[in-house]
């Protein structure tokens, strides 16, 4: 554990950039599109965050599974609504609610700031971040921990992920019976109109002998 | 590397994420905007994890990290649902339980 | 922690330099060509052929699952990441859990599989 070098600090500030620019990009940029590409720009920018703090796995995982499969999935579900189905930034449904979220994203900030205040709170002298258990062994002892400690956690992982394909499996499906029925328009009609001429002849049939 | 240099850029992605929520008609810029606020979850894991030089930051991030793609999975398929019931993906839209 | 950060200079200098070179060519190809701007170069190049309707042609929903079953999978092997380095150590106990682990996230699979939606009509 080291005090800040100014590597460090030059690290933390040019990635703290990507990530805050990449953010507001995505609340502000009208076009679906450039949203998820600052997206990207973000995770960019916290996987940068997570190797300055030595956790080199994580920043793996966050490219790849964030970077590489969430923002295409989301590219994707872009893809299929519409690419230039641009959103009207400038209308407002309820009455003041931008600045309403403005504000309470503000007393967010407001509300960390006022937490940290007793302390140095810019610099937050007395609390040097680490590496964890040492350089090198990072994968190794998140293995450890992850494999024993939590190991409960990690099978409710799989039930969860199967859930959730489950869940997206019923709702992203089309209803099946419109489908297979569609290659042959004709047989429907037909098998409409058969059975009611069909009903029509029996019924009379049946009902004259009963009374 | 100071604990809360991490804290208050996690603080401002979580309120840009918040804003987004909020301010977003778009369904999947919505979800978008969730991602954000998971990520500002996730540098706070991983910075405290550092702070109390233990791993078990890291494994949590890594759960949300699953469970975030879980959340995108299910909620993006929503947004389909909505899209093809309704032609729009405009959450303001969606009113029907609305008193 | 400077020192480990030293180590992350190569792929800092990797990353200028690929920036370099895409801007070195971009820019002597902006200073060698000519430059006649016409409308039918803005047109999207489809093989010589004049493009037909709009960039934009809707995808089908069937792709989203595909889609949403590779992320699933991709997080399963996230998991199975750490589990590989930690075989050895772990043994017998590892192998069960993660047999676990592989069981239940196949169920999935499995349904999707039973519902159709994997068939490719």
């Amino acid at each position: 554990m080291l005090a800040a070098t100014k590597v460090d600090v030059a690290v933390f500030g040019a990635s703290a950039v990507i990530v805050l620019a990449g953010a507001i990009g995505v609340v502000i940029s009208a076009n679906p599109v450039h949203a998820a590409l600052s997206l990207v720009m973000t995770l960019f920018g916290v996987a940068v965050l997570f190797v300055a703090q030595e956790a080199h796995f994580l920043a793996a995982v966050q490219v790849i599974v964030y970077a590489g499969a969430i923002v295409v999935l989301f590219l994707f579900v872009i893809m299929l609504l519409g690419v230039d189905r641009r959103e009207n930034v400038a209308r407002e449904e309820l009455r003041g609610q931008r600045p309403i979220a403005f504000l309470l994203g503000i007393a967010t900030i407001a509300e960390f700031v006022l937490l940290t205040r007793g302390t140095s709170w810019v610099t937050g002298a007395e609390s040097v971040v680490g590496p964890a258990s040492g350089p090198g062994a990072n994968v190794e002892t998140l293995a450890r921990s992850l494999f024993t400690r939590y190991l409960l956690a990690f099978e409710i992982t799989s039930v969860l992920l199967v859930i959730a394909v489950v869940g997206a499996v019923v709702l992203a499906r089309r209803p099946p019976p419109e489908r297979p029925e569609e290659p042959e328009p004709l047989a429907v009609p037909e098998r409409l109109h058969t059975p009611q001429l069909d009903d029509a002849a029996p019924v009379p049939a049946t009902e004259v002998p009963a009374p | 590397m100071y604990l809360n240099q991490f804290l208050l850029l996690a603080a401002f992605l979580f309120s840009v994420g918040v804003y987004g929520v909020l301010a977003r008609k778009n369904g999947v810029l919505v979800l978008m905007s969730i991602e954000l606020i998971l990520n500002a979850v996730n540098i706070n894991l991983v910075a405290f994890g550092a702070f109390h030089d233990t791993v078990a930051g890291q494994v949590f991030a890594l759960f949300v990290i699953a469970v975030a793609a879980a959340e995108v999975g299910v909620g993006l398929a929503i947004v389909l649902l909505i899209y093809r019931n309704r032609h729009s993906i405009d959450l303001s839209e969606v009113d029907l339980m609305k008193g | 922690m400077s020192a480990f950060l030293r180590g992350y200079l190569s792929v800092l200098v990797f990353g200028f330099a690929a920036v370099a070179m895409v801007g070195a060519m971009l820019g002597a190809g902006r200073l060698l060509r000519p430059s006649r701007p016409q409308p039918q170069k803005y047109i999207a190049y489809e093989s010589g052929v004049d493009p037909v309707g709009t960039g934009w042609s809707q995808s089908q929903v069937r792709y989203y699952i595909f889609a949403l079953l590779f992320v699933m999978f991709d997080v399963e092997a996230v998991f199975i990441f750490p589990w590989a380095i930690r075989l050895e150590a772990l043994g017998i106990f590892g192998l069960v859990e993660m047999l676990i682990f592989i069981v239940i996230l196949a169920l999935g699979l499995v349904y999707a599989w039973r519902k159709g939606v994997l068939r490719w009509v």
